[in-house]
């Protein structure tokens, strides 16, 4: 893929002979046979079956709790509640991140006295049987008594609203102010002005959370669980009050995260009851239990003020966010920056001014979520590009090329991103992917939508993100990778291998990755953010090259050449354009053990390191670099019904580079999945903070009658700061699909629906206000 | 307690002995009996993980009582096929990257092998409609339709495997 | 899942009945595809004592197409409705609710009687069988007896089966020449989920007018319930939008939907106004 927007040299006859290609991944031949065991499938003798008592209104007192009948009932190993544990709490908190979080909003273990939201823990059972331990979870009584709660962000920042916790309800604030907005404002020929809201959003991953825990001879306590962060063991360790070295986190391939699993969620029960009983223990959450047992996605409330020319050029932006954090504070303050660095998209907007705050209530808390607040920001600035279209009458990809960021441009933050910009391109590929339009037919009328997005990849530079990996190759030629990575299903792992045998010239089929295990893979960072393969991959490919300049040398001084001239392929290695002189790879191995040439490297990949944006005027680098694409859809609407069905979904995404195609086609075809149930069904719906829809024959996402085919159209700028000039997929594949939609809904209709889910019932009541007016 | 009765099941063609009460579901018994490849999503029949098929026919074990299971012919994911010879199925799925997390895999290719079953030239509508019961997450379920197509490809060129 | 109850696994339809009959005080419960039993058991809406499958007993199965009428037995599935091109040719709305109905292992296991007897006001293959006129047979140890599907409804999760009785057969008369039958749910996705607006409609056409017409409602009332107010706007009538018109408002206005997670009473009662409307237009379109 070429284009006049890159730098020559990045463009330079690269020829991968493993990297690029869509090889079958190394995880997917256990997986499809059933071979692959996930956390749940790990069982031990002895063991015990925990269960997780919860509270079933979501604001109280808790007046009483009596467990003596449960503890009573034959075959009880344990109950637990706050009165047995030492006064600890347990939240995530982001290594390495620099007080955030306001005092007291940790969420205790297990409920003390007070119940800020639906589901939150009061007791854990283990027990010989799952069985029994259901049976004793009826046996325990307990009183709530009702405090009036608060439910919703508008209310909890009223004078006088029910406090959740602290003084008030504010939970974080963050702004940018950059330019001079008023001039900007006074410029323009036209402001327009609308409220998008964005609703939670359940993870939904297929494996509910699990774990077994057991403590070993040397007094840690082991536990296998599906995580994203094998890095919990540190507050794990602290929640239970032992050293660091006491805790052990092994994972297993993870049955989908998204988000979900980047919190705690299982693993301190788990290590309490293991520690209380010296036996292993196993906990797995019911579909219900998972509905209220992680944090959900944070709704927004996003008010964009634009001034635009008659051109259609913006001249200045105002933006107000309000997220709901829910009723403990896990990652709504990193959410709410995201949020506000996003905030005025691919566009160029020299007059910004942003204020996102995060507001606590006694809904369900909230936390990562594929996107993470960027992803909230895309679905308002994207229907604002719209409605600023509509109301100038001009075409809206040409309006969005008068205001696309280009490459080399500084965004947001000031920041200049150092990678490629091709927003542009993607559009108009994703645009034009749409083919012939589809005609409307009566009652049923089509529409289509464009969405464009920015998402960093790559953790808040201020957080000093690291990875290591491990890479050496054995006494036969077959290589090792180990990394603490998790593999949340996107392919993370099969990708160090790739990259690994790029560089060291053998095929995939040579290669075992070991991962995720905190004790003897080295620590990789968390699988979030779109960092996985950024930073595990920059780090694999660090290693795999050092091991390589070591091998390279020594064949170099076999054959009597210069180490550059020697290049390793197919399990050979051999000096470039001289045919004759070739080796096989186990044979220079050999030579180098017996000569005792280290044969592995363990490499460290550190990511630019910054400070914190400026407080006052959220200036500075956020991010080591940001992803670029567009998303086009074409939908049907039954305007009597209100249903509506998506005919086509096209994505364009500007990768860096493709380390495995069908790997990154997977991630954009589940992200489109993802964003089109955000955008139509997806619903969480709470009635006094009590969750209405706690399972998934109300909580619908889209199933295989739902989905359209996906097309991707992948473009390869080389110019990212991951391996090969890659950048990341895993977000951004679904930040700009619900607006797409969105926008597809208000063309197909002519009036647009300012709430997701867009529902029928929501669609037709718009069309009644319309008409009505 | 409940009663609880030996009961024999015929899973992936070989008789495998539990004690269990009436309650028990038929994944939570496979399960028991170390079948680790039949999932649990949700115990209610929405998502599909826990398929097997029953006599040819695929059920969700979380709804089957392990009990009326008795004498049936069970098949696993696992009993189609393993890692030396895997199902046509299973290779298309490997090969199309059309397993991501691969949690709901075990489930889907039961529900593609009925789907084959019927419709040896499944149309895109048998293949969508019959898999409205499985969830996927990660997919998009693109490249799984696309991997099923195929599979029924290559098991009619090869005259109809199993 | 934690729900202590005895089982027993008849083999014949005596033993199955003389199981039920023998409940004592206790709360006996039939089960079949156990895809709506198993899921109020497991959330404790439904705690039996003892359940008594019906798993074996072949005599509740098995489809019989008479020259008058169809006879299907109670243990039918909806896959077994799906697989049959006569009910494809003489109930269509059958197989069009069937398509949609759960997922196709829920289909597999999944039976008519079961859908009738679960009660619940968004049972998809009620409406269709309303409007084909269907007949219930209800069996007990003691006596057999049959019903009218449109009698059989007495409430919210009431039903006219006593607890020992089974929903052995349903039947219902061929329909006659120029008949159309049609079935639309709509629901908030399209695959596997509970529907919102159900809306049944079979209209039969002679000598220019319409003979027979037949609208029944899903989710929109306690119970799966036919508009006869509805229907006799249009009996006997060449039909006109205006009169259309007048049937999709008697549907909408005598329905009793309530709010709930899916949608408002409000909402659900201008579906029903517009899908009454578009059925019965493209019914009459299609047989005037």
């Amino acid at each position: 893929m070429t284009h006049t927007d890159m730098d020559p040299g990045t463009l330079a006859n690269v020829q991968f002979r493993q990297v690029g290609k869509p090889l079958t991944r190394t995880d997917a031949p256990g997986k499809v046979t059933g071979r692959t065991p996930y956390a749940g499938d790990y069982v031990m003798p002895n063991m015990l079956h925990m269960r997780v008592l919860r509270a079933d209104i979501a604001s109280a007192r808790l007046v009483r709790l009596d467990v003596s009948k449960a503890r009573a009932l034959t075959g009880v190993a344990c109950v637990l509640t706050a009165d047995d544990l030492a006064d600890r709490t347990a939240a995530t908190d982001i290594p390495g991140q620099t007080g955030q979080k306001r005092l007291d909003t940790d969420q205790p273990i297990l409920v003390r006295d007070r119940v800020r939201y639906f589901g939150e823990p009061l007791a854990l059972i283990a027990a010989e049987t799952r069985d029994i331990a259901d049976h004793a979870a009826e046996l325990i009584e307990f009183e709530l008594e009702p405090i009036p709660g608060v439910y919703d962000t508008l209310e909890a920042l009223k004078p006088g609203a029910p406090l959740v916790y602290g003084r008030d309800n504010i939970v974080a604030e963050r702004k940018i102010r950059k330019g001079d907005v008023e001039a900007g404002f006074a410029r323009a020929d036209l402001i327009v002005e609308n409220t998008y809201r964005t609703p939670f959003q359940e993870h939904a991953f297929l494996e509910p959370e699990v774990g077994l825990a057991w403590v070993d001879e040397n007094d840690v306590v082991n536990i296998r669980v599906s995580t994203q962060v094998i890095e919990h063991f540190r507050p794990i360790a602290d929640a239970l009050g032992v050293p660091h070295n006491k805790v052990r986190v092994r994972g297993a391939l993870v049955g989908g995260g998204f988000g979900g699993k980047e919190d705690l969620t299982v693993e301190v029960y788990l290590a309490l009851l293991a520690k209380q009983t010296g036996r292993p223990v196993r906990l797995e959450y019911s579909r219900e239990d998972s509905f209220v047992g992680h944090g959900k996605r944070h709704p927004f409330i996003l008010t964009y003020r634009t001034g635009v020319t008659k051109e259609g050029k913006i001249t200045a932006l105002d933006v107000n966010m309000i997220a709901d954090a829910g009723a403990y504070v896990f990652l709504s303050p990193y959410v709410i920056l995201y949020a506000l660095v996003a905030a005025p998209g691919p566009y160029r907007v020299d007059n910004l001014n942003v204020f996102a705050k995060a507001v606590a209530t006694n809904n369900m808390y909230t936390s990562a979520f594929r996107g993470f607040g960027a992803l909230q920001a895309c679905a308002a600035y994207e229907q604002q590009m719209d409605e600023i279209a509509n109301t100038l009458s001009i075409d809206r990809l040409k309006l969005r090329r008068r205001n696309f960021l280009k490459t080399g441009e500084p965004m947001s933050t000031g920041f200049v991103p150092p990678s490629a910009i091709w927003t542009e391109q993607c559009a108009e590929k994703a645009w034009a992917g749409l083919g012939e339009p589809t005609a409307s037919d009566g009652p049923i009328r089509t529409g289509r939508g464009l969405a464009c997005y920015q998402q960093s990849y790559g953790r808040l530079t201020f957080l000093h993100d690291t990875s290591e990996a491990w890479v050496g190759v054995e006494m036969d030629g077959t290589v090792v990778v180990r990394s603490g990575v998790t593999d949340i299903g996107a392919g993370q792992i099969s990708a160090l291998g790739q990259i690994a045998v790029e560089v060291l010239g053998v095929t995939l089929d040579n290669v075992v990755i070991y991962n995720s295990d905190s004790a003897v893979t080295p620590l990789a960072g968390t699988t979030t953010a779109t960092r996985a393969l950024y930073m595990t991959g920059n780090a694999a490919k660090q290693a795999a090259e050092g091991l390589r300049a070591r091998l390279a040398e020594r064949a170099a001084q076999e054959f009597g050449v210069t180490p550059d001239e020697i290049d390793m392929a197919f399990n050979e290695v051999f000096v470039i354009d001289r045919p004759e002189k070739t080796m096989p790879l186990v044979d220079l191995v050999r030579t180098c053990a017996a000569e005792g040439i280290h044969r592995s490297e363990l490499a460290i990949f550190r990511a630019p390191f910054g400070d914190f944006l400026d407080p006052e005027t959220g200036q500075g680098q956020a991010h080591p670099d940001y992803a670029y694409g567009a998303h086009a859809v074409e939908v049907s609407v039954d305007v009597e019904t209100g249903e509506v069905e998506v005919l086509k979904s096209v994505a364009a995404h500007d990768v860096g580079q493709c380390i495995n195609p069908a790997a990154v086609e997977g991630q954009i075809q589940g992200g489109a999945q993802n964003g089109q149930g955000y955008a139509l069904s997806e619903e969480m719906l709470y009635e006094e903070g009590r969750l209405v829809t706690p399972s998934f024959s109300e909580y619908l996402m889209p199933t295989a009658m739902d989905m359209p085919n996906v097309e991707c159209i992948i473009l390869e700028s080389r110019s990212g700061v991951g391996p090969f000039g890659a950048k990341g997929i895993g977000e951004p594949a679904m930040t700009a699909v619900a607006p797409a939609i969105a926008n597809a809904v208000a063309d197909a209709i002519g009036v647009r629906v300012f709430e997701m889910p867009i529902t029928p019932e929501r669609v037709v009541t718009a069309l009644q206000q319309r008409d009505a007016s | 307690m409940p009663e609880t009765r030996t009961i024999t099941l015929r899973i992936n063609g070989r008789e495998e002995e539990g004690r269990f009460p009436a309650h028990r579901t038929l994944l939570e018994a496979l399960r028991h009996l170390g079948h680790m490849e039949v999932k649990c999503g949700c115990e209610k029949g929405d998502c599909g993980a826990c398929a097997v098929l029953l006599d040819g026919m695929a059920v969700d074990s979380c709804l089957t009582l392990a009990w009326m299971a008795a004498g049936k012919e069970i098949t696993t994911v696992s009993g189609l096929g393993d890692l030396d010879a895997p199902h046509p199925l299973q290779k298309a799925f490997a090969d199309g990257g059309a397993a991501q997390c691969g949690y709901c895999i075990p489930g889907i290719i039961i529900a593609a092998k009925a789907i084959i079953d019927e419709h040896p030239e499944p149309s895109e509508d048998d293949i969508r409609l019959g898999l409205s019961g499985n969830l996927c997450r990660c997919t998009g379920y693109t490249k799984i339709f696309e991997a099923i197509a195929d599979a029924a490809d290559d098991m009619r060129a090869e005259g109809g495997a199993p | 899942m934690y729900a202590p109850f005895e089982l027993d696994i008849p083999t014949t339809l005596d033993g199955a009945l003389a199981a039920l009959a023998n409940g004592g005080g206790e709360t006996v419960l039939p089960i079949a595809g156990g895809t709506n039993l198993i899921v109020d058991i497991r959330a404790k809406r439904e705690r039996p004592d003892r359940m008594v499958g019906l798993g074996e007993v072949d005599e509740l199965l098995g489809m019989e197409f008479g020259p008058e009428r169809i006879s299907i037995g109670g243990r039918t599935t909806v896959s077994d409705l799906l697989r049959s091109p006569e009910i494809a040719h003489e109930a269509p709305s059958l197989i069009e609710a069937a398509r949609l109905f759960g997922g196709l292992m829920v289909r597999n296991t999944g039976t008519v009687a079961g859908n009738i007897a679960s009660g619940s006001p968004a049972a998809d293959l009620v409406p269709p069988l309303l409007t084909l006129d269907a007949e219930l047979t209800l069996a007990s140890a003691s006596a057999t007896r049959t019903l009218a599907l449109d009698d059989y409804y007495l409430g919210y999760k009431q039903d006219a089966r006593r607890p020992d009785e089974l929903i052995t057969r349903i039947s219902w008369p061929r329909l006659p020449e120029n008949s159309a039958n049609t079935f639309y749910k709509l629901a908030r996705r399209k695959g596997d989920a509970i529907t919102v607006t159900g809306v049944a409609v079979t209209l039969s056409v002679a000598d220019g007018t319409c003979s027979r017409a037949r609208i029944a409602l899903a989710s929109v009332a306690p119970v799966v319930r036919r508009v006869k107010e509805a229907e006799a706007v249009l009996e006997g009538q060449a039909l006109t939008p205006a009169l259309i018109d007048e049937a999709a408002e008697a549907a909408a206005s005598t329905c009793t939907p309530i709010d709930d997670i899916r949608a408002s009473a409000g909402y659900r009662r201008h579906t029903v106004e517009a899908l009454t409307r578009r059925l019965v237009t493209q019914a009459w379109d299609r047989l005037a």
